[in-house]
């Protein structure tokens, strides 16, 4: 909420015009200054002025000839604008003044007539929007007729500064300069200037009936006859456009005005097309209205709209009705100043998608005890500024709200803040902010209404809090019970760094993507991952649906990086993926997720490589290793969007916990990645759970015995069938066995292959001897002829 | 000249022992390689030499002379032994010191660099402000993303017609029967409810993680950012108690001259709300929201107001992260470029 300095000061008399004091004053209550600036003019040399004479111009019709007294000297001007005769006082650029900043005015011939400077608009002077004529002083600042010569600039708010205030939502009493002034007036401790606007309280031939007194407890009517519509003085269009809001014409900008004022808002109908009775009630089935935004729209039972007789004429706190829009001819106007139940206001500016200034504030709460004020306060702008007479009035108030008083304990005060204050002072910061307290202990303290949000007695404590000062409350500093960093973050910490060290970086990618970004992982029609949680309202199509798999996100990560020639790509994230599930919330296991891709440039010693899926089980292995993962396989798989032949399903305990291995060539030609590419996906929960603390191991003392063998199997068997056989023989002392040597072609026959493996055995307690080790190769030989059908090739 | 026969004499044997003790030093010094010195010890002290001959004709010396010669072959050979060992002690040094000086390069090309990755800013920053409750006594627990309208916003005291409930502002998911019911969680508060519900007072928790805001990518609003959410509840917490921890915090976090301010502020969960300013880089900067909790959360939650107080907290982990390295908008942190990611040390 925006408004100048100047305002505030018609209802508080603030002992400083220091804009950084006010800002922290108002910071400590809880209104955070999003900033403030004093307002500037970019004009110089520009002094009040009286039209002596207005004459015709001897060689042109368009301008006319003035004589302007500016008090030390009367001027020959030469001026194009029609909107003021012989009279009028106006802010006149001399000879020597500046516009604008730069543009300086000096005296000119017009057709042969010496112009001595130049009769102002509001436009040519940036302090208003009106370029059609110029200033005419005297309808807006009675008095400046005395004081002829004098700098114009002395008539606008000098020195001022517009503050822009964010208000918290529970405050809408600060919604307005009155509301702040209020909260500034209780700070300094000083007093706050009352409204004055008893207005006649004539009836008027207007009936109000309220058919719902919860959805609307108040209804204020005010009537102002013969307005004529127009433009509003500068003065107050001035303040309206220092507070943001654009001037439309003295009907609308009184309301404005009075809702920036005072901080409720009003309608003004015009009254002479409202039917003689107003009817507070709910939409009719099939109803419709056409809005002020010349909208028709269809009205549900629920809502709450203002009618006649014949049709509704507006749509309650949120919009008024076209029919009856206050137009240019409209010389009666009808305001309404209403109390509008705040969920009625909501449910239907949000079924519409409708927020109003009005409906913003009818939402939070206004004050049902200020509607007269507000409609009166209107109805005073408008006989100033459009020469309306008011009329008369109608207050319908079924639902007067019952008085709410809260019992603050003095204890409570110190259970909350952890600071002692006496009652006496309690009841007087609470009394300072117009809170009316009586009793001793508990305070009885009535919350007036315009407080919505005071409802019980930790919201009188925050109030107490403002005004004490929360930097006046001491710190205590106090430890909890906790027991350390519990072990899942242990954990999670630990596989971070496992990554980090085996080379990748962690990348944090969003966690909805797009539909197509399933599609293009060439996933089967079936595949889990394909069912996304849609986004009900997503921003962009790109986010419409919650992600399954990190992968889409890490590819699109490793493909912008290799079109910037970033050109070794290995990226990890670790988060949620959102499956559909059986409760309430979508299921929403944490993965671990990896790519890379490119591969380190050609170096001066070593030549360049790129990534293939042994990286990626390799990869898998130094995660298990470092998580403490025992017992998991890696079995061959052909699941997009993995390579069909170069990809491997992490098993751990029958159960498949991942998939690593190299990128299916058509998933990342799509995304636009050259050669061979890694990923991998994993669950997370499967390795971070606790583990018991590992067994010391002595190693033995003793000498191995170290030997190789080469077995000849068919082409389809997997090494892994020959490590399990050999790890199933050896009586328990095989230390190591590495396969060194994987060999197709001559002399072995075609569809067989050699695998050589190294093995090393070595007893805890003593010195194999050959005779000890022979039995032992015998048995690996025979579990692994019998289970790969393969034959020993003997000795290597 | 053959050695058996010659060296039959004891008299010739000595003469040719003298002769052997003055010439051999000086042949022995003039090896000037390893190998030749060998060739030359070979000589002078070897199965060919005088002495192994003069040792040989030991046995058909006369007894009585037999032992004063056989102690001179000896003082002898070991005179020569030990100025051998010593040129070889020098020759190998020479050699070993010349193999080296060939064995020489290059040390300012590029070593072989270990690969090593990132963890991400926010997450290292997360993970140190964890720590940082975790020294003052705080457990870690962790949400679901996806959550329901009455933990984000209902069991917060959230009005019913609160603006953040609005679709512009929050992002819902279309997932069971009732519409608007599950959403992506605005912050990371809806664990207050959650942890009250399954643990019994006191309470000292932090909750890291990730919320989302229906906010288009830009240099100042991200969709997806991230908090840490903190919730202190015991049977006499205060004011003073939140305003102490968090300027620790705060002092922990950004240094130990670093000064705190609270100003009033709303949040529905808690009454009295605040926001902790911090003053740093030379001005004051909003750096949490925070406030005692609402009475009316402790209802939703189970627990009874009257016996326990309590405070909770939230704090943004990726503007903390710019504030400290510069970064100067938050779109950045989404990026995955790798030469913004190495940056993360």
């Amino acid at each position: 909420m925006k408004f100048t300095l100047e305002w505030m000061r018609e209802f508080v008399d603030l002992p400083t015009n220091d804009p950084d004091e006010i800002t922290e004053v108002l910071e400590s209550l809880g209104h955070e200054v999003e900033g403030w600036e004093p307002i500037t003019h970019r004009f110089d040399g520009v002094v009040i002025g009286k039209v002596l004479e207005v004459g015709s111009h001897p060689n042109a019709d368009k301008v006319r000839v003035t004589k302007v007294d500016v008090g030390d000297e009367v001027l020959d001007i030469v001026c194009g604008a029609w909107n003021f005769e012989a009279g009028a006082v106006v802010p006149v650029a001399k000879p020597g003044a500046v516009l604008q900043g730069d543009f300086e005015i000096t005296q000119r011939t017009i057709r042969g007539v010496t112009s001595n400077g130049m009769i102002c608009s509001e436009s040519e002077l940036e302090v208003g929007e009106d370029a059609a004529g110029i200033m005419v002083l005297d309808d807006d600042y009675p008095g400046a007729e005395e004081e002829l010569g004098s700098d114009f600039s002395s008539l606008l708010p000098a020195g001022d500064v517009v503050f822009d205030v964010s208000i918290t939502p529970n405050r809408p009493d600060c919604m307005s300069v009155y509301g702040l002034a209020r909260e500034l007036a209780a700070y300094y401790e000083l007093p706050l200037a009352e409204p004055n606007l008893e207005l006649p309280p004539t009836d008027t031939a207007t009936k109000v009936e309220i058919v719902d007194d919860v959805a609307c407890p108040r209804f204020v009517g005010r009537e102002v006859r013969g307005i004529k519509v127009g433009q509003s003085p500068h003065r107050i269009r001035a303040r309206l456009t220092a507070a943001g809001v654009r001037p439309i014409s003295n009907v609308v900008d009184a309301s404005n005005y009075a809702m920036i004022e005072f901080g409720h808002p009003t309608h003004a109908f015009d009254a002479d097309r409202l039917g003689d009775t107003v009817v507070v009630r709910h939409a009719t089935e099939g109803e419709r209205i056409t809005t002020l935004d010349e909208l028709d729209r269809a009205l549900d039972i629920t809502d709450i709209v203002v009618a006649d007789a014949e049709r509704p004429v507006a749509i309650a706190g949120v919009m008024g009705g076209a029919d009856t829009e206050v137009r240019d001819e409209t010389a009666n106007v009808f305001i309404e100043a209403a109390y509008w139940n705040p969920p009625s206001v909501l449910m239907t500016s949000k079924r519409f998608n409708l927020r109003s200034e009005a409906s913003a504030r009818f939402e939070r709460g206004m004050d049902s005890e200020f509607c007269r004020l507000a409609a009166d306060r209107v109805a005073q702008l408008l006989v100033e500024t459009a020469g309306g007479v008011v009329a008369g009035v109608v207050d319908e108030y079924p639902a007067r709200p019952p008085e709410r008083i809260i019992e603050l304990p003095g204890s409570e005060v110190e259970r909350v803040l952890g600071i002692s204050i006496d009652p006496q002072t309690t009841a007087s910061l609470l009394g300072r902010f117009g809170f009316d307290v009586s009793g001793d202990d508990p305070l009885l303290v009535a919350v007036p209404t315009r407080r919505p949000d005071v409802i019980r007695a930790a919201d009188l404590i925050e109030e107490v809090a403002r005004l004490y000062g929360y930097d006046n409350i001491p710190g205590r500093l106090r430890f909890g019970d906790g027991q350390g960093l519990p072990v899942r973050q242990q954990r999670l910490r630990r596989l971070r760094s496992v990554m980090v060290g085996a080379g990748y970086h962690e990348i944090m990618s969003f966690s909805f993507i797009g539909a197509e970004d399933l599609d293009a992982l060439l996933l089967p029609v079936d595949d889990a991952a394909r069912t996304g949680i849609p986004v009900v309202n997503p921003l962009r199509d790109e986010e419409g649906v919650m992600r399954t798999t990190l992968i889409p996100g890490l590819l699109k990560a490793a493909s912008a990086n290799l079109a910037k020639r970033v050109d070794d790509v290995r990226l990890f994230d670790l988060g949620k993926v959102f499956l559909p599930g059986d409760g309430v919330l979508p299921d929403q296991p944490e993965r671990l997720g990896f790519v890379a891709a490119g591969g380190p440039s050609q170096r001066w010693d070593a030549g360049a490589a790129g990534y293939d899926v042994y990286d990626a089980t390799g990869l898998w292995a130094v995660i298990a290793e470092s998580m403490e993962i025992d017992g998991a396989e890696l079995r061959a798989v052909d699941r997009a969007p993995f390579h069909p032949g170069r990809a491997a399903e992490v098993i751990l305990r029958d159960e498949v916990i991942g998939t690593v291995g190299e990128l299916h060539p058509a998933v990342a030609t799509h995304h636009g990645i050259e050669g061979r590419a890694i990923i991998g996906e994993i669950e997370v929960e499967r390795l971070i759970g606790e583990r018991e603390a590992w067994r010391f191991n002595a190693p033995s003392a003793y000498p191995p015995q170290v030997f190789d063998l080469a077995f000849e199997v068919d082409s389809s068997v997997a090494a892994s069938v020959l490590l399990d056989a050999i790890d199933a023989a050896g009586s328990g002392l095989v230390e190591e066995r590495r396969i060194f040597d994987v060999y197709e072609g001559e002399p072995i026959p075609a569809g067989r292959k050699s695998i050589a493996i190294s093995l090393s055995v070595r007893a805890p307690d003593r010195t194999l001897s050959d005779e000890d080790v022979a039995p032992i190769r015998k048995q690996i030989v025979d579990s692994v002829v019998t289970a790969t059908g393969g034959t020993l090739r003997g000795a290597v | 000249m053959d050695p058996t026969t010659s060296l039959s004499e004891p008299s010739e044997t000595r003469a040719v022992l003298e002769r052997l003790r003055s010439d051999a030093p000086v042949r022995i010094d003039a090896a000037e390689s390893v190998a030749e010195l060998d060739a030359v010890a070979n000589e002078v002290t070897g199965k060919a030499s005088p002495i192994a001959a003069g040792r040989r004709s030991l046995g058909k010396v006369a007894p009585e002379e037999r032992r004063d010669l056989g102690r001179a072959i000896n003082d002898v050979a070991q005179e020569l032994d030990a100025i051998i060992a010593a040129r070889r002690e020098i020759l190998e040094s020479a050699e070993a010191s010349a193999a080296l000086a060939g064995d020489r390069v290059d040390v300012t090309l590029p070593g072989r660099v270990p690969r090593r990755g990132t963890t991400h800013i926010v997450n290292q920053v997360m993970d140190e402000i964890v720590d940082i409750f975790v020294s003052m006594g705080y457990t870690v627990a962790t949400g679901p993303e996806a959550e329901t309208d009455y933990y984000n916003f209902t069991a917060l005291n959230f009005a019913p017609s609160h603006p953040s409930r609005f679709e512009s502002d929050t992002l819902y998911l279309d997932y069971g029967d009732v519409p608007e019911d599950v959403l992506l969680r605005t912050h990371t508060s809806p664990m207050q409810a959650r942890y009250m519900e399954e643990h019994e007072p006191p309470v000292y928790l932090v909750v890291p993680g990730r919320v989302f805001r229906r906010d288009q990518l830009d240099a100042t609003h991200s969709p997806v950012f991230h908090q840490i959410e903190g919730l202190a509840v015991d049977t006499d917490i205060t004011f003073g108690d939140l305003k102490g921890v968090l300027s620790h915090f705060a002092r922990e976090f950004l240094g130990p001259n670093t000064k705190t301010k609270f100003i009033p502020h709303y949040f529905p969960f808690t009454e009295p709300s605040a926001e902790m300013h911090v003053y740093t880089n030379g001005r004051w900067m909003e750096l949490l929201g925070c406030g005692m909790v609402n009475p009316a959360v402790f209802e939703y939650a189970g627990y009874d107001p009257d016996k326990v107080t309590g405070f909770a907290f939230g704090v943004g982990a990726d503007r903390l992260a710019m504030v400290r390295h510069g970064i100067t908008e938050i779109r950045h942190l989404l990026d995955p470029d790798q030469r913004i990611l190495e940056q993360y040390r």
